[in-house]
């Protein structure tokens, strides 16, 4: 009987021991929380930063953690909707999540600022590069550190200087994105004095783009700059180019930098010229690629880097505060400085000039060329 | 006039695509009253299977293809099978069949999302990416096969529906379903038939599209509105109204891009603004069935 009660007992505490165990790991970890787009039109490029925001947690916690305390990222699915990505951003705020990195489409991130603002959460979006982020909300608890769009013309425009484009033609598809990115790709071209000759848009769900392209064929451009950021109409794009013989240069904003392109527009890519985020011969993008390589067994390309470059930034800050107290946090990472990373050309480095909450560095982009269906080296770097 | 004749051969390539879409959702819609809106996720089903058998495995594009179609007949048949007849056997009300198949859209997009994932992923072209010159007349050799493979399954449709008994048994069905049943007609046979030989319709559909829009998981939906608006264009009653109404709505979309004055953001709403007015006209469609023609 005295056995049997001692069992007993000895069931009661393992049974406690199960259930406290966790609950004391959860209070001594310090929360970041990911709102990711699992199943929406973000998903293709969400899924690849998020995998680098998880793989960042994984080395760091590794390393010791931060503070002396691991870090558990509490992921969320907003579907890439806006009223989802805010109530995910509740969601994390109640389970104290220190601070949020939103990785979904822009008018998604720009919903769960709602939250953030309210409850002085720090946020971020260390991919997003729609310029109307920082701009529409003044939200002190905000930051972005994905490269502009006005960057990628900037910077593209510098690559193309001696080039003297005088008539260029733009092509974009319907999505928020590319809208917005068409925007301020078309602003800084007419800032430049380059008058935009044809101005197209390729519908998300097109299955051709002849009758676009056949406009720009017949408005004969210098130059044709893709603004859009849907793949399957890029490479429809791409198709009716080679298709209706045009020869006129390409540059591409930043969404012909994903690898996908290699294989979906095989035999379409060669001479195309794009800007990009990421340098693969940058010393901190070459070992992370090697680190990311040995832990997961698969090579990460550029938008795994926006993702671990989030993380690291987040951990940075939260260093610096000394603390999570959001208030620290948030004055920690506004006064973010000279943060070198894994994205952005040779030398190039994250920090937030005053009274500005967009991180990436204005001269941190790089121009390549495909050679082939192949992402060729660096031609270029920097807007100057 | 070379770009005249060159948008008229990617119209009605992409008006085949609609057309064959339209043809889909028709083989269910006129002998069960049912819509499916998750042709189009067939079609992606099928763009998948292309990816994997043509491009993966490099499979020659007839035998890859037929497996293809001859898979989604089969998913097409377990469809109607598991998600469709229980309700119609339980007395659910029609709206039921119509959720039920809006569910199966999410499953089977998921499905692809999940297995092939968020990427995009190329499916091989019939014969290349080649550019065909017939005099002025001048497309892609993926134009020319899309058309010549839709000219042989609507006439191959036409012939069925006009020529062969099995075909008077569907007609029969979808004029009056009781009467067909009393007059010994299989109503279940029929049933299955339709929703197996529309999903292969939409295979073939996703198979044509797919090399030019790649495979990708969210492929399926602009598929399914723009071959509703087709069959809407041309009629539910009949397979040729399926043809022309895929064709109207592409040559609309893409004579309006390449000439109408209208800002680019603005063009593609045109197509639309057109199907309104159209309905307002004519809301049968332009061709009406067998029992309603004076």
């Amino acid at each position: 009987m005295k056995q049997v009660l001692l069992n007993r007992i000895r069931t009661a505490l393992a049974a406690a021991l199960v259930v406290v165990a966790p609950m004391a790991f959860a209070q001594t970890t310090i929360k970041i929380g990911l709102i990711t787009d699992k199943v929406g039109p973000a998903k293709g490029f969400a899924e690849p930063v998020a995998q680098g925001a998880i793989y960042a947690v994984k080395e760091l916690n590794a390393r010791g953690g931060l503070l002396g305390r691991q870090v558990e990222l509490l992921v969320e699915d907003d579907q890439g909707r806006p009223d989802v990505s805010a109530t995910a951003a509740r969601k994390l705020v109640d389970a104290g999540a220190a601070f949020i990195l939103s990785v979904s489409l822009t008018p998604a991130t720009q919903q769960a600022q709602s939250v953030t603002l309210e409850s002085k959460t720090p946020h971020m979006t260390p991919s997003n590069s729609g310029d109307t982020l920082t701009t529409q909300i003044v939200n002190p608890n905000f930051w972005q550190t994905g490269p502009l769009a006005s960057t990628q013309i900037a910077t593209l425009l510098s690559y193309a200087r001696n080039k003297n484009f005088k008539r260029v033609a733009l092509i974009t598809d319907n999505s928020d994105l590319g809208q917005l990115t068409n925007r301020f790709f078309k602003a800084g071209l007419e800032k430049s004095g380059i008058q935009i000759v044809s101005e197209e848009v390729v519908p998300g769900g097109s299955t051709t783009a002849d009758p676009q392209m056949q406009k720009v064929r017949a408005a004969n451009p210098d130059a044709l700059f893709m603004t859009g950021v849907l793949t399957p109409e890029n490479a429809l794009i791409l198709r009716s180019y080679r298709q209706l013989g045009l020869k006129t240069p390409v540059l591409g904003n930043y969404n012909l930098s994903i690898p996908v392109y290699s294989s979906i527009a095989k035999g379409l890519l060669d001479g195309v010229t794009f800007v990009d985020g990421f340098d693969p011969a940058k010393p901190e993008a070459m070992r992370f690629i090697e680190a990311y390589k040995k832990d997961t067994g698969n090579e990460p390309y550029n938008l795994h880097g926006y993702g671990y470059d989030g993380v690291m930034l987040v951990v940075d800050a939260i260093k610096r505060a000394g603390s999570t107290d959001k208030d620290k946090v948030r004055d920690a990472m506004q006064a973010t400085k000279a943060f070198s990373g894994v994205m952005g050309g040779v030398g190039s480095v994250y920090g937030f000039a005053d009274g500005k909450r967009t991180g990436f560095d204005g001269n941190g982009m790089v121009v390549r060329v495909y050679e082939g269906d192949k992402q060729g080296k660096v031609v270029h770097v920097g807007a100057k | 006039m070379n770009d005249f004749l060159e948008l008229v051969v990617g119209a009605t390539a992409t008006g085949c695509i609609y057309g064959l879409v339209a043809l889909s959702y028709l083989l269910i819609t006129r002998p069960t009253g049912v819509i499916n809106f998750a042709v189009g996720e067939w079609s992606t089903l099928a763009a998948f299977g292309g990816f994997l058998l043509l491009s993966r495995l490099e499979w020659p594009y007839p035998l890859g293809m037929l497996l293809v179609v001859t898979m989604l007949l089969l998913i097409g048949w377990l469809t109607e099978r598991f998600t469709v007849r229980p309700l119609v056997e339980r007395g659910a009300p029609p709206l039921a069949p119509i959720l039920a198949l809006l569910g199966m859209l999410v499953v089977f997009r998921e499905f692809a999302s999940l297995v092939f994932g968020a990427d995009p992923q190329p499916v091989p072209p019939a014969f290349g990416f080649g550019r065909l010159e017939l005099g002025p007349v001048a497309g892609s050799y993926q134009s020319f096969f899309i058309i010549a493979v839709a000219a042989a399954v609507f006439a191959a449709a036409w012939m069925f529906f006009e020529r062969t008994l099995a075909g008077k048994s569907f007609e029969a069905v979808a004029i009056d379903r009781r009467a067909a049943a009393l007059m010994g007609i299989n109503l279940r046979r029929v049933t299955s038939l339709a929703f197996a030989a529309s999903a292969g319709v939409a295979a073939l559909a996703g198979l044509l599209v797919a090399p030019n829009v790649s495979a990708h998981y969210l492929m399926g939906l602009p598929l399914a509105i723009q071959g509703f608006t087709a069959l809407v264009i041309g009629g539910v009653g009949r397979v040729e109204g399926a043809l022309l109404g895929g064709l109207i709505l592409a040559f609309a979309e893409q004579f309006t891009v390449r000439y109408a004055p209208v800002p680019p953001g603005l063009a593609m709403g045109v197509p639309l603004v057109l199907l309104i007015v159209f309905l307002l006209v004519r809301p049968t469609g332009l061709l009406l069935p067998r029992e309603a023609r004076t």
